[in-house]
């Protein structure tokens, strides 16, 4: 008996990864998509972006790559979806070049569907380097930091950009961050120039998106995939975030087992080792 | 004078950039602009330094014929791949990135996104035998993190709550096993009877307790993450911050010179 | 209200003989004021006003500017959306009278505000009245610093508590070299501009002096090229202060990759091949701290982390043995070198934190009392705050 309880506290490491792996991957195979309400914060962020007057400009930042992409890209695809339905126009930007084209592709996908025209309706700015300075510049003129947009073409010469100079004509900001850019968005466009921000974070930088949002600094914050599944609901269209909920609640209730079983194997070896 | 120049420049860029926090006015109003600036231009050149420290470590192990010089030549490989392609597609169309170039389109797509995927999925792996293997109830607050760890957990997914009562059945059972042994084992009695008390408490706590879990965990996962963990995030935020002052005026100050040689 | 009125009015104008009604003309914004924008380098003045009473059917608001004089020009200075009650015009030059008025445009129709009566001057500010608070902080902090130094140069007895984290320094690295292994040093994502970063690098100059003395492998493999070249001077410099320079290899303090998971992937695979006794994991991480300490877990290494990104704590606690928790970092090289100057600025660094929770404690009093009685006790709230 006293091997089982120890053999359950030290239950091989490759053993835990089958059983992660198969909770995550069999939901998927399966194509189970658990029903569920959106979360507080995402229905916030949500209204937010709902409230604004047609023809208001929404700034995209792609501060993430690849790496976050099955969290993030969900959640692009369904705000740009929101934006175009709700006629607003779209500015795209990001602080990672090498996520940048996650952005391009979720950006020309979502406006052909809705029929939106380049230049007029939405215009992709690209990557410069230098973050802090980047974001400070572009509170004064965004030409001083993106004088072409990424095809070159003079910014003057799209009718879009023709009325927008700097923070003052954004309407909105929203930040898909993987890293620290957020803190660099509500340090200095929020902070310095009252810009109004929703921050949309992986599931890892999320919780240190947090005291912004109870600050007020910023007016929404949507993380991980739950958050991308929750506005896939808002905006009824189930996505792949949706999907992926199944293999999270299974993951997520399976890591809370293996921590169960740990502590009866660690409780039970000890009692036995008790003198007695 | 090897140190003093140095220290001399850390010591008048820092003074400038504090003197820029609180002076508008030109010339100091976009100094922390123009630092910044600066240290783009410099930090580009040294990107070529790090390549070449990259290939010339490689290089190396492939001429030696060190353990591994197989993935160095993967890495060598890739590098010159990624770089001939890349600037052939942008010198094609103007951007790597753009839409039509197969960079774009397969290297990117295809092996790219692929990889840097993986390395972010083990995650979820290593994070399950992580919790695993650390969150053992040790003491009474490694039993009260791994408690509030389990509630996010299962608070964060849709249909985490249905885990609550097997979960909060066995802990609650387990803990009550706990104290009724401890009463048994112990020969005072007014010990025991706490003891015992104790279990008998947990018992009977412990359907209402499943029951309040098991319809409200969302609002109590918010309340843990709005409440104790932002209370002590705060308390490491402030502690950083005014650590990292003290550091800076240590480094200015030319104290602290452990990073220069 | 104002909506009705236009509306009845719109109708009431319309004769049966009409085919199409006559367009809405949108009521102006009214209360326009100018004024240069405080707290800035010159070139910037603000417009206030409040909004259209048809603001809700409004397209847009042109802010239009005149130089010198209310009957000069009108020049666009811009376009806000709807429901916005403010512009700042960045297209003003220093030292000369600008006047404004906001045009309401209603589809192709417009209405015009009234011309501001006093002129606005842009001009450049020698002081941050915002950051008055800053200031006093930082001198008051200066001063606290200032003082424990003279204390520590007249020879005062400064205490510091026990770091487990840098205590294990030195049997980490007697450890490795007990076992023939290498030891890897890990200093994060962040660039050299970070204090963890930084406060990294004198943890590395520790433990190269210490791995010089043993005679140990060091591998260093670098995210950020800046620190890369920082830390070869680093770990050069430790070498040389054992003794021991010739002991010093350049290649095993390299460039990695400046991708993050390319970087994981890269550490990752060193660890496995290499097999380090002592792996230290210290800077600014992120998601890639725990695919990094559970990897270094599983080779059976003694892991030493440390860093000051609150959300990878928890990762580190888990996967590692020991870990510098936030400002633990920075007070590694003080803590590691003795040296009573630095110890110095710790310890003013802990008085100042202890007055600044006891300002949170009366804060949180205050502010509670005004809550519950309605007094005006937010001297204290107001002073932290920022603008």
């Amino acid at each position: 008996m006293r091997n089982f309880w120890e053999q359950l506290g030290k239950i091989d490491r490759r053993i835990v990864y089958l059983f992660v792996f198969l909770g995550a991957s069999a939901p998927l195979f399966l194509h189970v998509v658990p029903k569920f309400k959106a979360s507080p914060e995402v229905v916030q962020a949500y209204q937010a972006i709902d409230e604004l007057p047609a023809g208001s400009v929404v700034l995209f930042s792609i501060d993430y790559d690849a790496a976050s992409m099955p969290e993030l890209q969900p959640l692009l695809e369904a705000m740009l979806t929101h934006v175009f339905r709700k006629d607003l126009k779209v500015l795209m930007m990001g602080h990672w070049p090498l996520g940048l084209p996650l952005g391009q592709i979720a950006l020309e996908k979502m406006a052909k569907r809705y029929n939106k025209k380049y230049g007029e309706d939405y215009v992709f700015l690209g990557y410069r380097p230098g973050l802090a300075a980047v974001i400070l510049n572009m509170g004064k003129e965004i030409r001083t930091v993106f004088n072409v947009d990424y095809k070159g073409t003079p910014l003057d010469s799209l009718p879009l950009m023709r009325n927008i100079h700097n923070y003052n004509d954004i309407a909105l900001l929203v930040g898909f961050e993987a890293g620290a850019v957020g803190d660099y968005w509500v340090q200095f466009a929020q902070a310095r120039f009252q810009q109004k921000i929703i921050l949309a974070a992986t599931a890892v930088v999320w919780p240190d998106l947090y005291p912004y949002l109870q600050a007020h600094q910023i007016v929404g914050l949507i993380g991980g995939l739950r958050g991308a599944a929750d506005y896939e609901v808002l905006v009824n269209q189930p996505g792949s975030a949706s999907t992926g909920m199944a293999s999270q609640t299974v993951v997520h209730i399976l890591i809370v087992v293996f921590i169960l079983l740990g502590n009866l194997g660690y409780y039970f070896t000890r009692t036995w080792r008790k003198p007695t | 004078m090897k140190k003093e120049i140095p220290l001399a420049i850390t010591f008048i860029s820092g003074f400038l950039l504090i003197v820029a926090l609180f002076v508008p006015h030109r010339p100091f109003g976009d100094l922390e602009q123009r630092f910044n600036d600066w240290y783009i231009i410099v930090a580009g050149f040294t990107l070529i330094l790090g390549v070449d420290s990259l290939l010339a470590h490689h290089w190396k192990i492939i001429r030696r014929r060190q353990p591994g010089a197989f993935h160095s030549m993967a890495l060598i490989l890739s590098f010159i791949v990624t770089l001939v392609w890349g600037v052939w597609d942008g010198l094609k169309f103007g951007n790597p990135f753009d839409p039509a170039s197969t960079f774009l389109r397969y290297f990117y797509t295809y092996v790219f996104v692929s990889l840097q995927a993986t390395m972010f999925s083990l995650l979820a792996f290593f994070i399950a035998s992580a919790a695993y293997r650390a969150f053992r109830a040790r003491t009474s607050t490694a039993t009260l993190l791994l408690v509030a760890a389990a509630l996010v957990m299962l608070g964060n997914v849709p249909k985490g709550y249905l885990a609550i009562p097997p979960v909060v059945a066995i802990t609650g059972l387990l803990l009550a096993f706990h104290f009724f042994r401890e009463g048994q084992e112990t020969a005072e009695t007014t010990m025991r009877i706490v003891y015992w008390g104790t279990a008998l408490v947990i018992l009977v706590l412990l359907y209402p307790v499943i029951q309040f879990l098991y319809h409200n965990l969302p609002a109590v996962k918010d309340w843990i993450m709005n409440v104790p963990h932002l209370g002590a995030k705060r308390g490491i935020l402030i502690g950083v911050a005014l650590g990292a002052v003290a550091i800076s005026l240590r480094i200015i100050l030319g104290i602290e010179r452990t990073y220069l040689r | 209200m104002f909506l009705t009125l236009a509306l009845g009015l719109l109708i009431s104008q319309t004769t049966p003989d009409t085919l199409t009604p006559p367009p809405l003309i949108p009521l102006p914004v009214t209360h326009v004021r100018a004024y240069d924008k405080p707290n800035d380098d010159g070139g910037a003045i603000v417009v206030e006003w409040e909004l259209s009473p048809m603001d809700s059917l409004i397209t847009k608001y042109e802010i239009f500017r005149l130089e010198g004089s209310p009957d000069a020009e009108p020049v666009s200075a811009g376009f806000v959306l709807r429901g916005t009650t403010k512009f700042e015009d960045v297209g003003v030059q220093n030292g000369k009278p600008y006047y404004y008025f906001v045009r309401s445009w209603l589809n192709s129709e417009y209405m015009d505000s009234e011309i501001t009566s006093e002129p606005a001057i842009a001009s450049a500010q020698w002081f941050h009245r915002g950051r008055l608070n800053a200031l006093i902080i930082l001198v008051f902090f200066v001063g606290v610093l200032l003082y424990f130094l003279q204390r520590a140069k007249s020879g005062g007895e400064l205490y510091i508590r026990r770091i487990a984290g840098l205590e294990a320094i030195d049997d980490a690295v007697g450890r490795s070299t007990e076992l023939g292994r290498p030891i890897l040093f890990v200093l994060g994502l962040e660039p050299i501009s970070n204090i963890a970063t930084l406060a990294g690098l004198a943890i590395l100059k520790r433990v190269a002096y210490k791995a010089a003395q043993y005679g140990t492998k060091l591998i260093v493999p670098c995210f950020d090229p800046v620190v890369y070249v920082a830390a070869q001077e680093v770990t050069k410099e430790g070498y040389t202060e054992a003794g021991r320079p010739d002991l010093y290899n350049e290649g095993d303090v390299f460039f990695l990759s400046y991708d993050q998971f390319g970087y994981a992937a890269g550490v990752d695979g060193i660890m496995v091949r290499e097999r380090p006794g002592a792996v230290f994991l210290q800077g600014y991480f992120y998601a890639e701290s725990l695919i990094l300490a559970e990897t270094g877990n599983s080779i059976g290494a003694i892991q030493i982390s440390g860093t000051t990104a609150v959300t990878q704590l928890p990762f580190f606690i888990a996967a590692t043995d020991y870990t510098l928790i936030g400002e633990e970092m920075y007070a590694a090289s003080a803590y590691l070198s003795k040296d009573p100057l630095s110890l110095a600025t710790i310890k003013g660094e802990d008085l100042v934190k202890l007055i600044f929770i006891l300002l949170f404690l009366l804060g949180s009093i205050l502010e509670t009392i005004s809550l519950l009685t309605g007094a005006d006790l937010h001297f204290l709230t107001r002073f932290f705050t920022t603008y």
